[in-house]
């Protein structure tokens, strides 16, 4: 959706909910979409003891508190070229929300327009949110990546190339996040995540996005993918991105990416640039 | 502890309180020199020890709030300190200041090699 289209729906409040997700914590504080509320991936989204996210009656509850109901259509934004508002919306579509929708652009766009951000925190009706059990369709566990990397599976390494080469263990400019091991795992093609963006912020256009995923990386939308990055957050972009924007039938998102896989003991790993399909 | 919406508003003000760089720093910061590359913001910092006080100049985009906040109680903490009190202040300061918890892991993760570098340039401004 545009920003345009947000700024016309602001004030229905009965059936839209824009939600910001953001990197930073504090951004939504110093200012938001009018009638936005907030969804922070670490606090609200993530299981604060197990790695993994909330439950399904967390989430209920989560959207309960912020007046989202099971048909209020949801509209996400962030920093950060909507990475976060795409990790967001993922894990909706994991609980089972039907109607998802990003702004295009994000924060830099609605904020570059010169539209209104305020500080008043909108309070909405409680409303008694039923969310569903997790969508295994959306998310790939290690087991199952493994065994899809052996049947020589798409499988989409969305890192930056100093990552996935194994030159670096994180994005460059940002912290170290434990991995044992450097590199990708086999097989994967290697699409950085922000190739999907034009510098204002904005999705590619699909001829532009055809051209890298299908023509250059020779990805075919009929049969399955998995994509995955670091800890499953630039990788919940890329998801977005052949799944809605492309069409691709089957994707999923291997959350553990690489702190998980270049954690384990006895894992397969590549090294150097991206090899020839087989 | 505070209540993190509270915790959040501190920061907050501390974000809005970050002094400007002055200007001689400008060209250092614009050639992209003296960034503490762990964090997620791009974050322009000089320490030194000046006349045995510490003084701290830093620079954080508005787009990080979060980072520029950290920074901001670095700077009103640790601004005409001794150096021995910068050395001698706990090596998890995020955690001392509750900070940690209402963050995560990533972020805390990120401005705690903000706090390193403070005290790394501090012990080695201060034995020069």
């Amino acid at each position: 959706m545009s920003t345009e289209w947000v700024a016309n729906h602001l004030d229905d409040t009965q059936n839209i909910r824009i939600i910001e997700s953001d990197e930073d914590i504090l951004l939504y504080e110093m200012g938001h979409i009018p009638n936005a509320v907030k969804i922070d991936w670490v606090t609200d989204l993530q299981d604060q003891i197990v790695r993994d996210y909330v439950g399904k009656d967390r989430f209920a509850q989560l959207c309960s508190e912020r007046g989202i109901g099971n048909d209020t259509t949801v509209v996400f934004y962030g920093d950060k070229n909507n990475w976060w508002a795409c990790y967001a919306f993922w894990v909706f579509k994991l609980f089972g929300h039907e109607k998802c929708l990003i702004m295009d652009g994000g924060r830099k766009k609605w904020e570059a327009e010169g539209r209104p951000l305020v500080r008043e925190k909108p309070e909405f009706p409680q409303t008694n949110y039923q969310a569903k059990d997790p969508d295994p369709s959306i998310r790939a566990f290690r087991d199952e990546v493994y065994e899809f990397m052996k049947r020589g599976g798409q499988l989409i390494d969305v890192r930056s190339p100093a990552e996935f080469t194994g030159e670096k263990l994180h994005m460059p400019e940002y912290p170290q996040e434990g991995a044992l091991r450097g590199g990708h795992i086999p097989g994967a093609r290697n699409v950085p995540w922000a190739r999907a963006v034009d510098e204002d912020g904005t999705f590619k256009n699909r001829e532009e996005l055809e051209h890298i995923y299908l023509e250059e990386k020779q990805l075919r939308p009929d049969d399955e993918v998995i994509a995955y990055c670091r800890i499953g957050e630039r990788s919940s972009h890329t998801w977005f991105v052949l799944k809605y924007l492309l069409g691709f039938d089957q994707v999923k998102n291997y959350d553990g990416s690489w702190t998980e896989w270049g954690n384990l003991v006895g894992a397969p790993i590549e090294k150097g640039p991206e090899q020839p399909p087989a | 502890m505070a209540d993190p919406s509270l915790r959040l508003e501190l920061l907050m003000d501390y974000a809005q309180r970050l002094p400007e760089l002055p200007e001689q720093y400008h060209p250092l910061r614009d050639a992209g020199l003296n960034m503490v590359h762990e964090c997620q913001a791009p974050v322009f910092l000089v320490v030194d020890v000046e006349e045995g006080k510490v003084r701290i100049h830093a620079d954080v985009p508005r787009e990080a709030p979060t980072a520029r906040g950290f920074t901001s109680i670095l700077i009103e903490s640790f601004n005409g300190a001794d150096p021995a009190e910068v050395q001698a202040a706990p090596v998890d300061g995020l955690h001392a200041l509750g900070l940690d918890t209402l963050l995560g892991m990533q972020r805390t993760r990120g401005l705690s090699a903000i706090y390193r570098r403070v005290q790394e340039e501090v012990a080695r401004k201060a034995a020069a």
